[in-house]
């Protein structure tokens, strides 16, 4: 999967598991807790998303590295086959 | 929904006589039982520390009575079973607080997956009536906004509501000597026709008991 297509998928589960945020609205850069209230519920919804579609399971101690898209991307990138 | 909470508010510190309480809380074992225990199971099965808190509130509504039930027409009625109620923020602005059913009988494992379901519900704005106005005492859990403590406002008919403020690394004081340790205040909101401070300092203080034994929960 290339990055662009990482991104979207990132998007589209972002959006199911937060059905009240707009995938359009979402700045890459900035951490999803300071654009729309993310919190730990938030996060472990997210961490199961990601290990139901995509197939990684994110460990408790590097959920700072999905605290935003970019960091998303750069984390999973070399994790996605 | 800001005029419905004004209202509702607004009632209830007419109505209501309030007294709060407050008291910080070691929880470092409880943040380490947690971190071993999610480590060790899929990530289905982690535990949000909040859940932890519910648990423990429900635990401690069963044995302290006073503090889970409703006041109606002039008089309190303890509930017999305990329904925690969860503040959930809403992102366009609001909260509301649906109810975990029968709280203190359920293992953790349960009642977490029951939260998540319910903070997703609320979010989606699918939350059932019953759902609604089925909470025996609330839990209100700022912790995320990093504020220290929260001075919460009892929703009638309640006559309790418990905050929680944000878990983290304070000095504190084991044996004699200053040591970083991670602390939570917990706080109480109760009413005056039906308890006063020494129950509710007696209702924290279990609170704070069960929380620093999670296996307990």
């Amino acid at each position: 999967m290339n990055r662009d297509d990482l991104a979207k998928r990132i998007l589209d589960l972002l959006t199911e598991i937060a059905p009240d945020v707009e995938a359009s609205s979402v700045i890459p850069g900035i951490d999803f807790r300071d654009q729309f209230d993310f919190d730990s519920m938030d996060t472990l919804n997210f961490a199961i998303a990601l290990h139901r579609e995509l197939g990684v399971e994110v460990p408790e101690t590097d959920y700072s590295q999905l605290a935003s898209l970019d960091k998303c991307v750069g984390y999973l990138e070399s994790r996605v086959t | 929904m800001r005029a419905a909470i004004a209202a509702a508010m607004s009632r209830s510190k007419r109505e209501i006589p309030h007294y709060y309480l407050s008291t910080a809380v070691d929880v470092t074992v409880a943040t380490e039982w947690l971190a071993v225990h999610n480590a060790s199971v899929p990530v289905t099965g982690r535990l949000l520390f909040a859940a932890l808190l519910v648990k423990a509130l429900a635990l401690t509504c069963r044995d302290n009575p006073g503090f889970s039930g409703y006041h109606r027409d002039g008089r309190y009625e303890e509930s017999p079973a305990v329904h925690v109620g969860v503040a959930v923020a809403l992102r366009g602005g609001g909260l509301v607080a649906p109810a975990l059913m029968d709280t203190a009988d359920k293992p953790l494992a349960q009642l977490m997956d029951e939260f998540r379901a319910l903070v997703s519900r609320a979010r989606a704005g699918r939350l059932r009536a019953s759902e609604l106005a089925a909470p025996t005492i609330i839990l209100t859990s700022l912790g995320e906004a990093t504020v220290d403590a929260v001075f919460p406002i009892i929703q009638p008919p309640q006559v309790a509501i418990v905050g929680a403020g944000a878990v983290a690394a304070r000095p504190w004081v084991v044996d004699g000597q200053v040591v970083p340790r991670q602390v939570l205040t917990l706080s109480l909101g109760a009413d005056h026709r039906v308890t006063d401070g020494r129950l509710g300092a007696q209702f924290l203080a279990k609170l704070a008991q069960r929380l620093v034994d999670p296996g307990s929960l």
